[in-house]
């Protein structure tokens, strides 16, 4: 899965949790400034999880503000379970 | 209607709790804080910290009413750990209120103002079943434990050993009362893994502190807070969330399954 790609599974399962349209999110978007707090966040990060069939430990999605950020750190696991 | 089982067990939890409370942790405010090692030289701001540790404890009574509303029909062991869990908790405050008082930072005109203008607030309470309200504790306890523990190490910052004391009291009690509601937690899962997830799920997803919006000038003592005690929403994931997920045996991964089916029935039920 490429970036662009990555980036709308990101809005798909944004929209689909939070239900309001994440449509226009980009890489540059803060993750709170969506109005996803830490706790949805691991929420979201479960859905592209289940749906990538990857696992992110724990410890490495402390720190994750952006979603840039996150989008970095699934691709990695992504490129891991290759 | 909850199993023999889930009494017998929940009765056995409370017994070692107690019994453990009453052998090893018992203390008292007016003694065991060694109140001649205050600092005088303490920075106001630290001060301003206990203060709100203060305010947010001072509620005590609608935790207790409010409480004790939702387990006292549930089991004896949760009700015997309610009315513990008050005289516990009223040292807290107790303590805080004794160093502000002794160490000159406040007078005692300024604190029974205080207390005054904190009763004109209510405490609500967050959600609506014994096993939500004990799941809440199970994140909420943990959490004052690790707020308390980083003001302490504050405290010693400033070699002020009276309210490092009276924060590690303070802490000690919190801790045990998180693996408390933990250890009940898992009773509830043992009874009905399915629903409790969603609990957690639900808890988890409209968690807050204790204290937003009573106490006052609340978004501006929390940001000292945070600031000093450097405490923030990372440290929740690390120290709260994770360890309290990991010791109730559940996975995130388990939580986002019961998010996902309580949204689909609900997108379901809508569009009957």
């Amino acid at each position: 899965m490429d970036r662009p790609e990555l980036l709308k599974t990101f809005q798909r399962m944004a929209t689909e949790i939070a239900e309001k349209d994440f449509g226009h999110v980009t890489e540059e978007h803060v993750i709170a400034d969506l109005g996803i707090d830490s706790l949805g966040m691991l929420e979201l990060v479960g859905s592209m999880e289940r749906e990538l069939k990857i696992a992110v430990p724990d410890e490495q999605l402390v720190g994750i503000q952006t979603v840039r950020q996150l989008l970095d750190l699934v691709e990695k696991r992504t490129r891991a379970s290759a | 209607m909850a199993s023999d089982q889930f009494h017998e067990k929940l009765y056995k939890n409370f017994t070692t709790f107690f019994d453990k409370a009453e052998q090893e942790r018992r203390w008292n405010p007016y003694r065991d804080v060694p109140w001649d090692r205050i600092n005088p030289e303490t920075p106001a701001f630290v001060a301003t910290c206990a203060e709100t540790f203060l305010g947010v404890e001072s509620f005590l009574p609608d935790y207790i009413r409010k409480g004790l509303e939702v387990v006292r029909a549930s089991s004896w062991a949760q009700r015997s750990f309610a009315a513990n869990w008050g005289y516990e908790e009223l040292k807290h405050s107790v303590a805080l209120m004794e160093y502000l008082l002794r160490s000159g930072k406040r007078t005692q005109e300024q604190m029974f103002d205080f207390q005054a203008k904190l009763m004109t607030e209510e405490w609500r309470r967050p959600f609506d079943t014994a096993r939500q309200m004990t799941i809440y504790g199970s994140f909420q306890e943990m959490a004052t434990f690790v707020i308390y523990l980083r003001h302490e190490a504050l405290a010693k910052q400033y070699n002020d050993d009276a309210l490092a004391a009276v924060y590690r009291f303070n802490a000690r009690d919190e801790i045990a009362h998180a693996r408390f509601y933990e250890d009940i937690v898992k009773v509830y899962l043992e009874e009905d893994r399915e629903g409790t997830l969603r609990d957690i799920a639900h808890v988890a997803k409209n968690f807050e502190m204790p204290g937003i919006g009573i106490v006052p000038d609340y978004d501006a003592r929390i940001e000292l807070m945070r600031e000093h005690g450097h405490v923030d929403r990372d440290i929740f994931l690390q120290k709260v969330y994770f360890p309290v997920l990991k010791y109730l045996g559940v996975t995130r991964q388990e939580l986002v399954e019961v998010a996902r089916r309580e949204r689909d029935e609900r997108r379901a039920s809508a569009a009957q």
